[in-house]
């Protein structure tokens, strides 16, 4: 029974270190590591991998000129394709009742 | 939509330019074909979500709700950017096979379905549900290719410390 709660309690180790856990879960799960310190031990080892992990997936940003032509292109976008169309006003009666029948 | 209106969903998704193209880059290591991706992400998600986004009226006041209402044209973009960059990341495999930073090979050499994944939980931070919503992939799917990726990941990094 002990065992079974260490095991289920290892199994959580990814989740609490990457923090998909829930406030409830966290604070249960860290009040089962105070009283088992061979569960902490185990915590480091994988925090060690998981940041060896992250060093592995790029975080490549943009050069100082992609950025700037990246963005100039995105507000070109918004302002091209954000346009509101010309409603005739059985076309605007229509998304009315789309709206309605949508609720 | 008013210049204003524009001006104001302009800005509300301007703080997303380098985070989308991180995970571009993570699906095509080029930074053409990561910029372009990006662009034409970004095209269809608007042309897709152009009558929820005209409704909608943008408040830059409210710090509280922003970071939610740009959180969910983040995860709208990026929905996209899987759906062509998969597409684009597998016609143009041998093309770019030669821009591939050195540092990261062992990830570029994953198929592009675990990049993606492993991309969006441990670069962008998404949960797995999250990631289940985006890639429309079923949960153990995305569970399980996080954990082949990972597997593969440190393999690689255990065969180099070998050598």
């Amino acid at each position: 029974m002990i065992e079974n709660s260490f095991t289920n309690y290892s199994k959580k180790i990814v989740p609490y270190l990457d923090g998909s856990m829930s406030q409830d879960e966290v604070s249960e799960f860290e009040a089962y590591v105070m009283t088992h310190p061979e569960l902490e031990a185990q915590i480091n080892t994988k925090a060690e991998e998981m940041s060896l992990l992250k060093s592995m997936i790029p975080a490549q940003s943009p050069t100082y000129e992609t950025h700037d032509s990246l963005e100039s292109e995105l507000k070109q976008s918004v302002f091209n394709l954000l346009k509101e169309d010309h409603r005739t006003l059985m076309n605007r009666i229509q998304d009315k009742w789309e709206e309605f029948v949508n609720r | 939509m008013t210049d204003m209106k524009r001006t104001d969903f302009f800005q509300l998704i301007q703080p997303l330019t380098d985070k989308l193209y991180r995970f571009a880059f993570a699906m095509m290591p080029d930074d053409l074909q990561a910029e372009q991706l990006v662009i034409d992400s970004f095209n269809a998600y608007l042309i897709k979500e152009k009558k929820s986004i005209l409704r909608q009226d943008v408040d830059l006041t409210q710090k509280k709700t922003l970071p939610v209402i740009r959180r969910k044209h983040f995860k709208g973009i990026l929905q996209h950017m899987i759906t062509i960059g998969l597409r684009r990341s597998i016609q143009l495999n041998e093309q770019l096979k030669i821009s591939r930073p050195d540092d990261f090979k062992a990830f570029y050499e994953l198929d592009p379905k675990v990049r993606s994944v492993l991309a969006l939980r441990f670069e962008a931070q998404f949960t797995v549900e999250e990631i289940e919503d985006m890639t429309a992939m079923p949960k153990y799917e995305v569970i399980e290719k996080i954990h082949n990726g990972r597997f593969l990941l440190l393999n690689h990094l255990n065969a180099e410390a070998t050598l």
